[in-house]
């Protein structure tokens, strides 16, 4: 530094490093000082509107009574009106024929043909041990009394999701194709990912009533988005040079779309559809509020009821077919490999008994392969298909199936048989009482669940509602949102979010809207307090980060609904357990991105901080964190979006706020106008916070080309 | 200045023409600006404007301008140029992977910018092949479907695509790894793959796109080797870009150096290297290997009288094969035709000289100058 100054030496040197830091002071003050004056102005809006408190109801838009105007309108004119005989009924007929082909089919084959093919599927593109545990799965459902519901649910996703990857997939060649609707697309798509689940729901019962179809219709509104994104992403993903190539070889659009594009782009293209069979599966519970039936129907009532164990059951089986799916999906993605049949971990093959166990099975494998063959010949030469040859196991498959349906159906026997059942519900309810009775006030004092989620309510939750909704005038709650958007967006954003909080209020939202943002902002809170610390130690820490994969993996599988269910146990119902679920639901993300953003910081960059003596604390505080900070505010974002859409699925179990309004329209025809609003009021908030933390991210995405 | 020397050159060209049978590749006054505004741009090239003039004023990027060239038959064309000279884009616009913004490159005498996309779909199918500088290979299929991926798109029947297949790559020696993809290859033979999948077709004009720029230096030299001597099999009509003025010279019969989207000089090796149009092709010949392009017949002594006796060497040998025998005798050498008539002398001090003149920036010791031929 010294050699750098020009010789006049220290005097120049010296007071341009006091105007520096002068300077630093100002600027310091004057961002304080934009804060301080924007509370003051709201503190002195508040002083002056102070008897002003909730939205007027003067000044509410009667949307509902329009709503409700229109639905009657729609029950009137259901046989008559030309858009209906023409277009929503013909597709409302069509979609309802298929499902019920394919459920009727699902429910004629005999029990066993199902486990056994299902076993077959997943040691087909996974492995032995895979297919044992799909085959174990799938008795479940019969074991525990739900297997219609179950195949109900099954036939219910395999047509919902067959409509969504017939949809998505071209709609995602097109917009690979076309930089156009790509734009115009995005939007939508985000919009759709952003908005919690409920919202479809209201207008789909708006056109279709509350039956089957209206929930599949929404189940694919809901898990769409995932397979256009990755279908498109995947073409585009194709290397430039590939596709050139393709086309000096004189390849039409077509040929080098089948032959190069849509083959390159497959895992991804499987990704989405298996991005979009979770989705569909994650819905499964909140579809049975419009009728879906099934297992979300049986977790539905048996909530409702509260008989917890029964609900309980019902969702483990949600989790269940979601992991089966999933897996054997993440197993047809992977393209390629040969797989093993092998039973027992590679780590044992050596261990005497395991080998003799794998070499019987081997030796299984090799005489069903010969049996195989055997039929696969003479049927190739039959139907003159080279390729019936080369896949002899399946072949012989396919048969053993064929033979097991034509048994079951001779004897009449496909019904799962009553003998195989069990049920853990009584001991989860015996297991609910015992904590009711005994972690409430452990031994008499008043440490317990009890004290917990009563002083979260009140000294976090309630005061906040209170603050929100009465003591603050809605003025100043707006304003605040106003100055919020313009110091991250400028004057669009505060438009935006001056609109969208006004809105509220114009909907007659405003007291729901404020009891649903309390919850959200204490449950986002404990969620960063929780997630951020365990994302930086699984960062540093490479046997912890080993230790919360699979807790992360699993309570990102379950569905959010059946998420409720452990939390209901241990803390009963009301607005705590939907804070707590939230909390779950949302945990991951922060967590996931932390660690994710602190590991991705160049392993240079954190060298050259040890080098220079940085302690580990200093080295987080001063590279990783602030070099992961894109990262970690994604992952807020990603939590208070997953917040929300959790704590409007609480509303369900005693959460309350614009959850229950939206759920007591879908079960009321009449108020399906209120429901309708508050659903509407759900996407103004969820626009308003994610164009808020969008900004915000915005913000600390670092500028290309910057230093 | 440039432009000039390019459009001398095109007109040279297009004087053989008249001899012999027309040049299957003529590309005349082509021009590529990448932007917007391309009418300012192109207003303001044809007044004359520089590059960077246009670039600034329209925001408009001249990648290539008014290139004008024809390549004969079974002659290896070279456009050399560093990154950034618009070499790439000039390759591409010559089978409309990138649509030229003004000018023709006729094939075989059709121009291909009338054709439709059938018509053009059809000239890639049966005339054209490319080579890729990062290979462009299909990852998800194999060698053998690589290779064949041309005849495929054509519909030619499975076995007979196979079959041809088989036999390019046997070829370019990659017979034992048919069943294997792409990515399980070394750089080099996935390069043999792409070569083999654009040999495939047999087509009539090659491309290739700084195919071995990507190779390790040993790799580079087999596979320029292996190119000449399949071309010496073949003779099909290759353009070949490249930003190594080593490999331009090892492998073209004629090249092109192009800077800033022109071309600069257009001329056989030995042209370029004894006679540099200007300060930035001289540079480039400066550490060129000089031995190995210019002939005996550049740097002789036209015979003036008697004629020195001992064995006479070739008027077109390069000095590098007459070293050997230059250095052994002290007399001067006698240099004979085709024909075997003696036409001049060579002697050590007229090498030395040459080979001195590169180091020492013209300053030419022994008698005088050279004149270039």
């Amino acid at each position: 530094m010294t050699t750098a100054a020009p010789p006049a030496g220290p005097p120049p040197a010296a007071s341009t490093i006091e105007a520096r830091l002068a300077l630093d002071r100002q600027r310091r003050l004057r961002s304080g000082g934009g804060l301080a004056i924007g509370a003051a102005v709201l503190v002195a809006v508040q002083i002056a509107l102070s008897s002003l408190g909730g939205f007027p109801e003067s000044l509410v838009i009667p949307l509902s009574d329009w709503i409700d105007d229109a639905r009657r309108w729609v029950i009137d004119n259901q046989t008559s009106h030309w858009s209906f005989s023409f277009f929503f009924n013909p597709v409302s007929d069509s979609i309802d024929w298929g499902l019920r082909a394919v459920e009727g089919f699902l429910l004629w084959l005999p029990w066993y043909v199902v486990a056994g093919a299902t076993a077959m599927i997943a040691t087909a593109v996974l492995r032995l041990r895979a297919g044992l545990l799909a085959a174990v799965g799938v008795l479940y459902f019969g074991a525990i009394g739900l297997w219609e519901e179950s195949l109900q649910t099954v036939a219910l996703m395999t047509v919902a999701v067959a409509i969504a990857v017939a949809i998505g997939v071209p709609v995602g060649i097109a917009s690979a194709r076309y930089d156009r609707l790509q734009q115009s697309l995005r939007p939508l798509l985000d919009a759709m990912q952003t908005l919690p689940a409920f919202v479809y729901l209201i207008p789909v019962v708006l056109l279709f009533g509350v039956a089957r179809v209206p929930a599949i219709i929404a189940t694919v509104v809901y898990a769409l988005p995932p397979v256009i994104r990755l279908t498109s992403l995947g073409i585009r993903a194709v290397p430039a040079v590939t596709v050139e190539a393709a086309e000096m070889f004189g390849a039409t659009p077509r040929q080098t779309l089948r032959k190069v594009q849509f083959p390159l782009a497959m895992p991804s293209v499987l990704t989405g559809i298996n991005q979009t069979i979770m989705m569909a599966l994650s819905i499964v519970v909140i579809a049975a509020l419009i009728g879906a039936g099934g297992l979300g129907q049986v977790v539905l009532v048996s909530l409702r009821g509260l008989f917890v164990g029964r609900a309980l059951e019902a969702g483990l089986a949600i989790v269940v077919l979601a992991v089966i799916m999933d897996r054997v999906t993440h197993g047809a993605a992977g393209i390629g490999g040969r797989r093993r049949l092998r039973l027992m971990p590679d780590a044992l093959a050596h261990v005497g008994p395991v080998r003799s166990v794998e070499g019987t099975l081997s030796a299984v494998d090799r005489l069903l392969l010969r049996a195989g063959s055997l039929l696969a010949e003479p049927l190739s030469r039959k139907l003159d298909m080279a390729a019936v040859e080369r896949h002899p196991r399946k072949v012989l498959g396919a048969a053993l199936l064929a033979v097991g349906t034509v048994i079951g159906a001779a004897i009449g026997r496909s019904d799962f048989p009553a003998g195989i059942s069990f049920s853990f519900a009584p001991a989860i309810d015996w297991l609910v009482d015992w904590v009711r009775d005994n972690l409430y006030e452990i031994g008499g004092t008043w440490v317990g669940t009890g004290w917990f989620s009563d002083s979260i309510t009140i000294y976090a939750v309630t005061p906040l509602r209170e603050l929100f909704s009465a003591e603050l005038a809605w003025p100043v709650v707006v304003l605040a949102v106003a100055l919020a958007g313009w110091r991250l967006g400028g004057v669009p954003l505060a438009a935006f979010c001056t609109a969208c909080a006004a809105g509220l209020g114009f909907l007659g939202m405003w007291e729901l809207s404020m009891d649903t943002l309390a919850q959200v902002i204490v449950a986002v809170a404990m969620a960063i307090l929780c997630g951020i610390p365990l994302g930086v130690l699984a960062a540093r820490n490479d046997r912890f980060e080993r230790m919360l994969k699979p807790v992360l993996d699993f309570l990102q599988t379950i569905p959010s609904f059946v998420l409720l269910v452990p939390v209901i146990i241990m803390f009963n119902v009301g607005r705590i357990p939907g804070i707590i679920a939230s909390v779950l639901y949302a945990l991951p993300a922060a967590t996931r991105l932390t660690n994710l953003g602190i590991r991705q910081v160049e392993g240079e960059a954190t060298e050259a901080s040890r080098a220079f003596g940085a302690t580990r604390g200093q080295t987080l505080r001063k590279v990783q964190l602030p070099l992961a900070a894109p990262s970690i505010i994604a992952g807020i974002n990603q939590t208070v979006m997953l917040v929300l859409a959790m704590v409007v699925i609480a509303g369900l179990v005693g959460g309350g706020g614009l959850g229950l309004e939206t759920v007591k329209g879908l079960r009321r025809t009449d108020s399906v106008g209120s429901g309708f609003v508050a659903g509407l009021a759900i996407v103004l908030l969820a626009m308003l916070l994610d164009r808020l933390l969008q900004a915000w991210t915005r913000r600390f995405t670092p500028v290309e080309s910057g230093p | 200045m440039g432009a000039d020397v390019g459009d001398d050159a095109g007109r040279d060209d297009a004087g053989r023409d008249g001899t012999g049978a027309a040049a299957p590749l003529v590309c005349t006054e082509i021009t590529k600006i990448f932007g917007e505004d391309l009418g300012a741009a192109e207003a303001l090239l044809a007044e004359g404007a520089s590059r960077q003039d246009v670039q600034e004023r329209t925001g408009c990027l001249v990648a290539v301008r008014d290139v004008t060239f024809s390549v004969e038959r079974g002659e290896i064309f070279v456009v050399m140029g560093l990154s950034g000279s618009g070499k790439s884009t000039l390759i591409r616009c010559l089978s409309r992977l990138i649509e030229p913004t003004s000018g023709t490159v006729e094939i075989d005498g059709t121009p291909i910018g009338d054709l439709d996309d059938e018509g053009l779909r059809e000239l890639r199918r049966s005339r054209l092949s490319m080579v890729f500088q990062h290979f462009g290979l299909f990852p998800h299929r194999k060698v053998i479907d690589n290779v064949a991926f041309g005849l495929e798109i054509q519909g030619a029947a499975k076995a007979d695509r196979y079959r041809r297949a088989l036999q390019v790559l046997e070829v370019v020696g990659l017979q034992d790894w048919i069943d294997h993809f792409p990515q399980q290859l070394s750089g080099g033979m996935q390069q043999r793959v792409g070569l083999a999948r654009a040999l495939c077709v047999e087509p009539e004009i090659l491309f290739f796109d700084e195919p071995f720029s990507a190779l390790d230096p040993l790799i580079r030299r087999d596979m320029q080797d292996e190119l000449l001597s399949l071309q010496a099999g073949m003779r099909r009509t290759l353009v070949f870009i490249t930003h190594d003025f080593h490999e331009a010279l090892k492998l073209g019969d004629r090249i092109a150096i192009m800077k800033d989207g022109e071309f600069v000089q257009v001329g056989t090796p030995e042209q370029i290297v004894s006679a540099p149009a200007d300060e930035y092709v001289r540079e480039f010949t400066e550490d060129a290997p000089k031995t190995k392009v210019i002939t005996v017949g550049s740097v002789m002594r036209p015979v003036d009288g008697e004629t020195p006796a001992g064995e006479p060497v070739s008027l077109t040998a390069v000095l590098d094969d007459v070293l050997p025998q230059l250095l052994a005798s002290p007399e001067a050498l006698c240099v004979a035709d085709d024909q075997g008539e003696v036409v001049g002398t060579v002697d050590r001090d007229r090498v030395a000289a040459l080979l001195g003149e590169g180091s020492r920036a013209g300053a030419a010791p022994g008698d005088g100058p050279l004149e270039p031929r």
